[in-house]
Order: structure tokens, then sequence, then C-alpha cells
């Protein structure tokens, strides 16, 4: 029965293809929307389930790609800030080397390695000492100007009294007038130029130099800039508060002179002081 | 153990106060380590090896600060001598008692300096000294001495509880 039914079936496609195939999808359309559903929640489960698979994959070897990213970004900020810190201290030193090779001065370089160990005094501890030839009374200074003077040299150490220590004390010239007073520290941590002779025609802003007369400093190396003049009725001398050219807070290296000699006068900044004797000593 | 310790403040407290200790300044000023090590080594051994300690640290902190040689060390020995005299007349040392030694104490090592250091001229000046560095110098050192001393009271409770409970250490 079967057997004749499909033999049959088989004969009328075969007779009428065109009609049977039109009839199936008819009597095929309303079976093919309930398939749908369960299809198209299948599909979509099936490409969750893929896009998930896929994702999280894909996310763990961006996790490791992130990591090595994080690691290498630590360790070239790292050799950046390396990079950067020892192009400063190039440059720092070149200055210095440029500095010392102009000054005529014989000079010993010296590292900053610490404090005064009170807190009482304004003060340097070099890496340098007697050893090195380093000698009480030799004048400290900087690119920018004066630092302050060897007050004690151990063999390997030394102690520089800042410029800004109210037990300091250099003779100075005020450029322009050519006045001389002494510049002493002051409690406040600046400077401060006394006996400054009444006729003086000094005024703020005027660079006060070494006088050379003193110390071991020579002649024309910058202390500072004037920053207010004091007159006091019925008083012999004026005095001028200074700011030091050199911010002692943050030197890391210093030039120490051991045998001064004159700088150009004329010079004016830091960067344009000139040995008045061409030939170099060096050390 | 002792002479270990001795030789590590000898060695350790000046460099630190030089170096490392400038980064923990407030307002520029540091805490005196050899005062306050000396301070204690007095107030809890007595007055002689305070004095000594007070001698040793002084002479070297002498080396590395610009002042007067011997200033630091006839302090400093001093400071040692009178904390062995407070820690004995003192029956029991609350950090309290610690606090107002150390603050006595720094103040009068202070005003050693005053007299010694040239701190400028007239009244004006004295007065910013004595506010600027004076005092709180001595307020530094009386909380970093005090906290350093409670850290070793604590630590001495300690090991004496272990031992009442498992015998000497060593």
């Amino acid at each position: 029965m079967v057997l004749v039914l499909f033999a049959l079936l088989v004969s009328v496609f075969l007779v009428l293809p065109k009609q049977t195939r039109s009839l199936l999808q008819h009597l095929g359309q309303p079976l093919a929307q309930i398939v749908a559903f369960p299809l198209g929640a299948l599909a979509a489960l099936d490409r969750s389930l893929r896009e998930a698979w896929g994702g999280y994959v894909a996310l763990r070897h961006v996790y490791d790609e992130n990591h090595r990213l994080r690691r290498e970004i630590e360790f070239l900020r790292g050799q950046n800030s390396e990079l950067r810190e020892v192009a400063t201290a190039s440059q720092r030193l070149a200055a210095l080397l440029e500095f010392k090779e102009g000054t005529g001065s014989e000079t010993i370089a010296a590292q900053v390695i610490g404090r005064d160990a009170t807190s009482w005094y304004r003060a340097l501890v070099l890496n340098r000492g007697e050893r090195d030839g380093i000698r009480p009374e030799m004048g400290v200074m900087t690119q920018a100007g004066v630092v302050g003077r060897v007050v004690k040299a151990n063999s390997s150490t030394a102690v520089v009294l800042l410029i800004t220590d109210p037990n300091n004390a250099v003779t100075g010239l005020i450029q322009r007038t050519r006045d001389e007073g002494i510049v002493e520290g002051t409690v406040r941590g600046l400077a401060r130029m006394k006996y400054i002779p009444l006729l003086s025609a000094a005024r703020v802003g005027d660079t006060v130099v070494t006088s050379g007369l003193t110390g071991g400093f020579p002649k024309g190396l910058v202390i500072g800039s004037v920053r207010s003049i004091e007159r006091v009725e019925g008083d012999l001398f004026q005095s001028a508060d200074i700011t030091p050219e050199v911010d002692v807070s943050k030197l890391e290296e210093v030039l120490v002179i051991s045998t001064p000699r004159q700088f150009d006068e004329r010079a004016t900044d830091a960067g344009s002081l000139l040995p008045k004797q061409p030939e170099k000593r060096e050390r | 153990m002792k002479r270990a310790l001795y030789a590590g403040l000898v060695l350790g407290l000046v460099p630190i106060q030089t170096t490392v200790l400038q980064y923990a300044s407030i307002g520029g000023i540091r805490p005196d380590l050899c005062l306050i090590a000396v301070c204690l080594v007095g107030f809890v051994a007595g007055e002689r090896e305070g004095m000594l300690l007070g001698f040793v640290l002084g002479l070297i902190q002498d080396l590395f600060s610009a002042g007067d040689p011997g200033l630091n060390l006839v302090t400093k020995g001093l400071i040692g001598f009178l904390a062995g005299l407070v820690g004995k007349l003192l029956a029991n040392a609350t950090p309290v008692a610690m606090l107002a030694t150390l603050l006595g104490l720094s103040v009068v090592s202070g005003t050693v300096f005053l007299m010694a250091v040239r701190v400028g001229e007239g009244l004006a000046d004295l007065f910013f000294v004595t506010r600027s560095v004076l005092l709180p110098q001595a307020l530094i050192d009386a909380v970093v001495g005090t906290g350093a001393y409670w850290l070793i009271a604590r630590r001495g409770q300690a090991d004496q509880a272990t031992q009442e409970k498992h015998g000497p250490l060593w």
C-alpha cells in the first residue's frame, strides 16, 4: 500500500514536476513558519555561545598583551627617566666644565653629599677634602656665582658655610657704582651688603660681585643683585638686601677655588665671566 | 649587644643626619638624632654612658658641621649627663615624662647654640631664630624622641613577656 502511494507520488512528480513543487511549497509554508521559531532561538544561542567563546579566547590574548604592554611601558618609563636624569647631569656637568675652563682660577670640582649636621648653620658637606687639596677659607662657587667658603676640611670631606649664613662675610663690590662693602648672610636666608658709602648711587637691581680683597674669591664673581636699599637717618653708611645669585637649596656640584685669579670686571652675568689671563692651569 | 648598638649609633647617626634626613625636614628643621640618642641612652643607661656617648656623637657631629669645633661635643656630653640625672630622679619613666625631658634638654642645647652662634643683629633677629629654629627644633626632637622611646619600651615589654614564658632569649 505504502509502496503504491510512493510510486504514485513519484509518477506525479515526473509527469507534473512544476505543479507538484508549487503545491508542496504552499503546503509547507505554515510548517516552515512554526519551525522557524525554535530554529531562530537555537541559532541565536549558537551565535551567543560562539561569540562568548570567541570573546573569551580573544580576551585571554588581549589580557596577556595588555599585561605585556604595561610591563613594556613601565620599563620604557624607567628608561626614559634614567635617560632624562643622565641628560640633565650631563648638561649640568658640561656647563660646569665650560665654566671651570673659562675661570682661569685653579678649581676642584666637588659633589654636594649632605647638609650641616645641625640645624643651626646653613652649610653643605662636599665629597672632597684635604686629600684632594681643599683647605679652610677656600672659596666655593658654581657657574652662577658665589656659594660660600670652606670652613672645615676633613681628609675626604669638607664643610662649606653658605653665603646666606649670618656667620659668613665676603667683601663685595657694586658693579655699576664701584662701591665696596661687606656681604653677610642674614637669619632669613638672604644676604646683606653693609658699609656702603652714604653718597653711593646704588639702586635696586644692581649686581654685586666679589671685590677680591679678602677671602678665597677672585674679583668679579657674581654674588647677587640688590633687592632693597636701607638708608637710616644719622648713619654713616647705608646697607642693601641682596638676593643671592645661586639657589643654594638645589646645589649638586660645586667648584672649590684653590688659587683665585681675577675675573673680568666687565662681566655682568655668570655665563660671560672670562679670565683676564688666557693661560689655563688644569688640575 | 649594647656595644653593637653603641657602635651602630656612632657610625650611623651622623651620616643619616647629614644626608637622608634632609628629606624629612619640616621648614628646614630636622630632628637632631644625636641629641635624641644621647638623651635616650642617658635616660635609660645613666649619666656616665649618656655623657660618653654624647661626647663621641658630638665630636663626630662637629666634624660635619660649620660650627666651632667642640661646641657639639660639650653640648651633647652635657645633655647626656643631664638626661642620666633626670632618668635617676624619675621613678616611672612615662612617655609624657620623656616628652618633657626631651623638650627641656633640646631647649638647653638650643640656648647654648644661640649664645655661641652669630644669629644676626639685634633682638628682632634673636627672636626670629628662637621662633624659627630653637623652638621648632625642640618640639621635633621631643616628638621624635618620645616616639622612639615608646617603641623601645614596647619592644622591651614584649621581650620581657617572651622571656617569662619561654626563658631567656640569649
